[in-house]
């Protein structure tokens, strides 16, 4: 799996970062080109150096790692609790714009985000392949500290096993998010009405894209960056708007896969207005090359979210207020007997089916 | 421009319609522009457009996709296809390996690329073994890969050629139609690309000697409506001519520099059709003088006794490719061919006929 890797991976550790981080740049006790071997995953001696000299120094304060069980600390703001939990496999491990670890965090937050929810925690469980060069591990787990403290959340547990070489991608990472529901009103599906908007918080397609291209020997150089990012600078901003129903992140099977969730519990439909969809110039040249459809590409910094007809456009310029200057609102919620139909700038329609054959497995 | 193709729209609404009119296009970017466009929700009723023999992936025969499978499993090379041609299942008993994805994921080293400079890439990169490319694509996609191939070609690259000329098998629909059926079109739209490649003269044979209305299109709405509309008017005024509607990208002879390239590095031959059969002049075959990089000629030939013609049981992709039949028109449309299991080609490439009305949500209509 490593020699998909790309061989010279930019360090991108910034300046801003606390000391202990940096530090963890330069004192690795791990020798140059050392890679983890079975016995790394057997609970003796070289697992508690892996987990003291590379987890606890670079995941930092607050872990106990002789533990077996930490509490949670009690919430200040009190809110109701909320709990997430997915898994992580990617090929490549790193990619332009994030790689397994920064997606790790990003997806769990942005879950805990879109339900309404301050993430506060995460637990951390890693799967190493044998054979994998330490540095790489330190890379990722760099930057889940980074990511994990750019979202304000703790990681509070931790877990890790080793793998036999070729039984892994790698590393596959899982996670579980826990946050406090900060939404005055609840969301969900089951609140959207006929009439109401439908509105995406940036371009969609970028991450599946550079994912795509990343992985494939395709030769075809672009600008081309996953979106993957913390999104609760945009659902901070939605989380005001009082006829807010239901956000979601587009990840596996995009925007029109959300719309699509939208179409079938509401029962009624959903028209997306291709005219009105952000698509960035790369994404929309490789997908035409490629043959894919961006509407079905995973997004992981985007937000789709539904509001009333009134709030739709008040919430739309705040975030364009805030910088975030590809939102649109991209589609209506129509009686369609739970179909997704894309107006085409002509006017002409087609049907979007439901995603079924995976155009991009393990991205995400 | 939405605006010029509205414009357009609205003239060929205008038009009186005497009767029904049938529009085939040739080329899967064509379709692919049309459904993607939704103009078939767009048109009076009366004009159907019909996706024609417009996909070299659908027609590629049996035997070389065979032949590429196999080498790929017991010759220790690499072989590299376009992305589509990965996923065509070839006919083979249930369990045996029958594509290019199914020998990668048994262990075989096989590469999907995007562009022919990729096959150089990757051969350069691994001068020890050899690699297999199998060149599949009409006259654009054979250009280039004939540019490559007069350039030089690392020694290790050898070629499994199945490339097919796009004007013969419009000939043969129009001068040797099956027995019983006629040519299935009152009009046609012709491939934009292919014309800038090879000179818009290769397809006044179907105005002048056979009377149908023929308009060359690009691939953007504005350019393949004004196309319909050309072709319309010319059916109305019963003046059947070769009309340009992809502007200044179609000059009089094409490119001049690939049709060199292509006469050096290939001469035409007659050639199979999966399920159609053989068509006069309708191949690429590599000269003489390139021999070294024969695939053919290098390695041995473990797939023989296949026919071209061979399709799997009940997949009607021949008739649709031929445009006898629309997607729907087929039994396994929906049913048991689906992109994530597909049984023809052209429910696997992204020019197929088929891939391209399913992912544009065409159903059939017993399925809801």
């Amino acid at each position: 799996m490593s020699d998909s890797v790309p061989d010279s991976v930019p360090d991108s550790v910034p300046d801003s970062l606390p000391d202990s981080m940096s530090d963890a740049v330069t004192d690795s006790p791990f020798p140059p080109g050392a890679r983890i071997s079975l016995a790394h995953g057997n609970g003796g001696r070289l697992m508690r150096e892996l987990i003291d000299g590379l987890f606890a120094r670079i995941l930092g304060t607050g872990i106990d790692t002789r533990v077996d069980a930490a509490a949670i600390p009690s919430d200040p703001a009190g809110g109701e609790w909320m709990i997430t939990t997915d898994g992580f496999t990617v090929e490549p491990l790193e990619f332009p714009g994030g790689d397994i670890g920064s997606l790790a965090v990003h997806g769990t937050v942005n879950d805990l985000a879109v339900s309404g929810a301050r993430p506060r925690w995460l637990s951390l469980n890693v799967f190493v392949e044998e054979g994998l060069e330490i540095a790489l591990l330190e890379r990722v787990i760099r930057s889940i500290a980074r990511a994990s403290a750019e979202a304000g959340v703790g990681i509070l547990a931790g877990d890790t096993k080793v793998v036999r070489r070729g039984q892994g991608g790698g590393i596959y990472l899982a996670t579980t998010g826990i946050g406090t529901r900060v939404a005055p009103m609840p969301l969900g599906l089951d609140r959207i009405k006929l009439g109401d908007q439908v509105l995406v918080s940036g371009s969609v397609g970028d991450h599946g894209a550079a994912v795509m291209l990343a992985r494939e020997q395709f030769g075809i150089s672009g600008e081309l960056r996953s979106d993957a990012a913390c999104v609760l600078p945009v659902t901070d901003i939605l989380v005001g708007q009082s006829g807010l129903r239901f956000m979601r992140d587009p990840t596996r099977g995009g925007l029109a896969t959300v719309a699509h969730d939208i179409a079938s519990v509401t029962g009624a439909g959903v028209r997306l207005f291709e005219e009105s969809i952000p698509v960035r110039a790369p994404v929309a040249g490789v997908c035409e090359i490629l043959g894919y459809d961006p509407l079905y590409l995973a997004c992981e910094g985007r937000v789709v979210a539904v509001l009333d007809p009134d709030s739709a456009q008040p919430a739309l310029a705040a975030l364009h207020a805030a910088g975030f200057s590809d939102a649109r609102i991209v589609g209506v919620v129509e009686a369609l007997a739970g179909r997704v139909v894309l107006q085409t700038p002509l006017g002409g329609e087609r049907i979007l089916p439901e995603l079924e054959d995976d155009p991009l497995p393990r991205i995400c | 421009m939405p605006g010029q193709a509205q414009d357009w729209l609205t003239r060929i609404r205008e038009l009186p319609l005497a009767a029904p009119l049938r529009i085939m296009n040739v080329c899967g970017g064509h379709e692919r522009s049309i459904s993607m466009a939704g103009l078939r929700t767009l048109l009076p009723p009366e004009i159907r457009l019909i996706p024609g023999p417009g996909c070299p992936v659908c027609v590629c025969p049996e035997e070389d996709i065979h032949q590429a499978i196999d080498w790929a499993m017991h010759q220790d090379v690499i072989v590299a296809s376009f992305g589509d041609m990965l996923r065509v299942p070839a006919n083979v008993a249930r369990g045996e390996v029958r594509s290019l994805a199914e020998a990668r994921a048994a262990g075989a080293s096989v590469h999907a690329i995007a562009s022919p400079q990729d096959a150089l890439r990757i051969a350069r990169e691994n001068p020890q073994r050899k690699l297999v490319f199998h060149a599949v694509g009409f006259e654009t996609t054979m250009a280039p890969i004939a540019a490559m191939i007069v350039e030089g070609l690392p020694p290790n690259l050898l070629l499994l050629n199945s490339g097919r000329l796009t004007w013969p098998a419009v000939a043969m629909l129009l001068e040797s139609p099956d027995a019983g059926e006629e040519a299935g079109l009152d009009a046609l739209i012709a491939p934009g690309h292919v014309a800038t490649v090879m000179g818009p003269a290769e397809w006044d044979f179907v105005p002048t000697r056979h009377g149908i209305p023929t308009a060359i299109a690009g691939f953007t709405a504005e350019s393949l409506l004004a196309a319909i509309h050309s072709v319309l008017e010319q059916s109305r005024t019963g003046q059947a001519a070769l009309e340009n509607c992809y502007g200044a990208a179609v000059r009089a002879g094409g490119n001049p520099l690939a049709r060199r390239l292509l006469d050096t590095a290939f001469s035409v031959v007659d050639a199979p059709w999966r399920g159609i059969g053989t068509i006069a002049r309708s191949g690429y075959a590599l000269k003489d003088e390139f021999a070294a990089h024969d695939a053919r000629l290098h390695l041995p030939a473990t797939a023989g006794g296949r026919k071209a013609g061979e399709m799997p049981a009940g997949c009607d992709c021949a008739r649709v490719v031929l445009g006898r039949i629309s997607p729907t028109g087929c039994r396994l449309y929906g049913s048991a061919c689906r992109p994530a299991s597909p049984v023809g080609p052209c429910m696997v490439s992204d020019e197929g006929a088929c891939r391209i009305w399913w992912a544009s949500g065409v159903r059939a209509p017993s399925a809801g």
